[in-house]
């Protein structure tokens, strides 16, 4: 960086609505618990993982890791892997340039994002589904800006209107420049891709120095299942571990295909997958922030499509894979929300809701991914990221959980009202009713009102609320020069011209 | 100074202070103010802004109907001097009652309450009132708008009795009846020949405004 830095963070009176401390349930008891950590072992130790990035497979070759450099299979002895869980970094913070968006990974608080990199987006005005523009994630970020709900950002869709190898770092301008919380720059899939992305993170933390302490921009880096590591989304995640960019490990194997038919047995190959990731990257830069990142994902077996629709299955999935990540004691990130719907339906809610509890069953994750996902995952949609809200709202708001002091249990007001008569009007009702959680999308107008409104649903309601944020959110602009900073290494990694 | 306390009454009962505003409405009459005034600037202004507050999602029923019970209180004070000195409308005049053989009066509350807010004229009858009752008080009071509150199922029936005895008193067409509670519908209230059904509270404002011309608040 040859500039001077002015994107200085500021405090704005907002917070992020989060889910706070969470009992867990336990699947596994703990000999199933042992059982299955030391099934992941034995697979690291005798199957090993394919790694194809020569560097990669060079630079493991001088560790304890015992490399096949020809297949270039790597297999990690028990010591290795344990010695990389124990340097892991137990906690940390995802910086925003808006402090109150700062989120500190510490299992206090659980962290909602919206969805990312979806191939598809419904219009929010003819409610088509089409591919998404340039303008689209701008307006969609924008939006996710607006909600205090959504803690942190992925890039909520793909770009079609732009080169597919230049995506990553419009994406990333995009998510910087429309909002003031966290970005997450989960699309960056080779090393110039990271390179880039740091050097934005750089100029908004000012300095590289400073990205350290304040990480306004992460990453993951996704394996391939079962048990392989592309070479670039490797070499990308150690770009970011030399900056101190924060990169989560993510594995997100289809069960039946890419892992076994067994919820057990996917289990194994997703936690696999993830230490294997965890110990290449804590053996090659000890200390490096990083993230156990479990996604479900299961076969339609008539079709064989990838279906992200949730039933009981991804359920228990999350509960063992959330037992063993809290067994490493490391920061997680957990998949949630996954629906066939094509619309805010039933099978929509009924969904959503189901994960969303089997989520809080899963004990303190600290980012709980996302948001928006509609048609297995392939859709964004506005009106759904609003209803996922309200939810996650009223998950926020159990977790608050009521009081049962003197002042609640209310006796002396019982008995001044008396038989009878009524609470209406006693000042302890106006004193505390504000306190009842109130829906925004659930319904309960009368029929005649609904009726006369034209039987709205609740994603009308959704897509006339998301229209009026979209029209009139504001973001906190960036600086002049930072954003020109940004602009011109856009413009330096990107193929000339190509901003829409 | 009339100004002054005026401005402190309608403040007492939108903070639902029966204390101030009683003591408030005394200090009025006491200062000569003229109870048609204390009743159009100081109470009804108070609901009427209530009610306003409460379409903006300010202020919530169980406010409103505390506000209302303190405006009751205040009315009380005046009323014997409003009677003595001339008569005195605001907006329609609605009764409410909630039928014989029935003590649900939650729902009958909220209306009178929030008809409070739109500035009608409310003459709450109470619970468990005989057909013969409300066919008396018809007749006394001269209501443009009868409202019947039934909960239960089995004194629903109770709702078409009264309507039976207006008729046979000779003053069905002087009244137009409403009907409310859990189990009425719009077909029953068709069906017993009421002139209209609200399904909430709310709800009974927008129907004596079409039921009367007279608009609300």
């Amino acid at each position: 960086m040859t500039t001077p830095m002015t994107a200085a963070p500021s405090t704005s009176q907002r917070r992020p609505r989060t889910l706070g401390r969470r009992p867990h349930v336990d699947l596994l008891d703990p000999a199933e618990l042992e059982r299955t950590h030391e099934a992941t072992l034995e697979v690291l130790e005798r199957t090993g993982v394919s790694v194809r990035s020569d560097r990669v497979v060079g630079l493991l070759a001088q560790t304890d890791a015992v490399v096949d450099t020809e297949r270039r299979i790597v297999r990690f002895p028990r010591a290795m892997v344990e010695c990389a869980l124990a340097a892991a970094p137990r906690s940390y913070l995802l910086a925003a340039r808006d402090r109150a968006f700062d989120l500190l990974l510490d299992r206090s608080q659980g962290y909602y994002c919206i969805e990312g990199g979806l191939s598809h987006i419904v219009d929010l005005h003819t409610g088509q589904v089409r591919l998404p523009v340039y303008k689209d994630l701008v307006e969609a970020t924008r939006f996710a800006d607006s909600l205090d709900e959504i803690s942190f950002l992925w890039p909520c869709t793909a770009i079609s209107d732009v080169p597919p190898q230049d995506q990553a770092v419009h994406q990333t301008y995009v998510q910087l420049a429309n909002a003031s919380k966290h970005v997450v720059a989960m699309t960056t899939y080779n090393e110039r891709d990271a390179r880039a992305v740091v050097e934005m993170g750089a100029v908004l933390a000012g300095g590289t120095a400073a990205l350290r302490d304040r990480p306004v921009v992460s990453s993951f880096a996704c394996s391939i299942s079962p048990l392989t590591w592309d070479g670039q989304p490797l070499e990308a995640a150690l770009v970011f571990a030399a900056a101190g960019v924060p990169c989560g490990i993510v594995s997100m194997p289809v069960s039946t295909a890419g892992a076994p038919t067994t919820t057990a047995g996917h289990v194994v190959v997703a936690n696999a997958e993830i230490l294997s990731g965890i110990t290449i990257l804590q053996t090659l830069h000890p200390g490096a922030p990083t993230y156990y990142c479990p996604f479900s994902a299961d076969m339609n077996l008539l079709t064989g499509n990838m279906d992200a629709a949730w039933g009981p299955e991804p359920v228990l999935f999350n509960l063992a894979m959330a037992q063993l990540g809290r067994r490493y004691g490391l920061p997680m990130c957990i998949g949630t929300n996954g629906t066939g719907a094509k619309t805010q339906d039933w099978q929509a809610g009924a969904q959503h809701m189901l994960i969303l509890m089997g989520t809080l069953a899963c004990g303190d994750i600290d980012l709980i991914a996302c948001t928006g996902g509609i048609d297995s995952s392939r859709v964004f949609s506005y009106e759904q990221v609003l209803l996922d809200c309200e939810l996650w709202d009223v998950a926020a708001r159990l977790l608050e959980g009521t009081p049962f002091t003197a002042e609640y249990l209310a006796v002396e007001v019982i008995d001044e009202v008396g038989p009878g008569k009524h609470f209406l009007a006693h000042k302890h009702t106006r004193t505390h009713m504000r306190e009842h959680w109130r829906a925004r999308f659930f319904a309960s107008d009368t029929w005649q009102e609904w009726e006369e409104a034209g039987r709205p649903d609740p994603g009308d309601r959704a897509r006339q609320v998301a229209r009026e944020l979209v029209a009139t959110h504001s973001p906190d602009p960036l600086p002049d020069d930072v954003d020109r900073e940004l602009r011109s290494i856009v413009d330096h990694f990107t193929s000339k011209g190509a901003t829409p | 100074m009339s100004e002054e306390l005026l401005s402190r009454l309608r403040q007492s009962i939108i903070a639902a202070d029966p204390e101030v505003a009683t003591a408030t409405t005394r200090d009025l009459l006491d200062a000569g103010t003229s109870p048609a005034r204390i009743l159009d600037e100081g109470l009804t202004r108070a609901m009427l802004e209530l009610g306003e507050r409460w379409k903006h999602g300010e202020f919530f029923l169980p406010e409103i109907v505390a506000s209302a019970a303190v405006f009751t209180d205040c009315n009380d004070l005046i009323e014997p001097t409003l009677l003595a000195s001339a008569e005195h409308r605001i907006g329609a005049r609605v009764m409410v009652a909630t039928v014989k053989g029935d003590l649900h009066d939650l729902g009958k509350n909220m209306v009178v309450a929030m008809l409070k807010t739109a500035g009608f004229d409310v003459i709450d009858l109470g619970t468990d009132v005989s057909a013969a009752e409300i066919v008396d008080a018809v007749r006394r009071e001269a209501p443009q708008v009868v409202g019947l509150s039934a909960l239960l199922t089995t004194t629903l029936p109770e709702q078409r009795s009264v309507i039976e005895a207006l008729t046979r008193a000779g003053l069905r067409d002087r009244v137009k009846v409403m009907v409310g509670g859990a189990p009425v519908t719009h077909e029953w209230a068709e069906a017993i020949g009421a002139d209209g059904y609200g399904q909430h509270a709310p709800d009974a404002v927008r129907l004596v405004s079409e039921l009367t011309g007279v608009v609300a608040g």
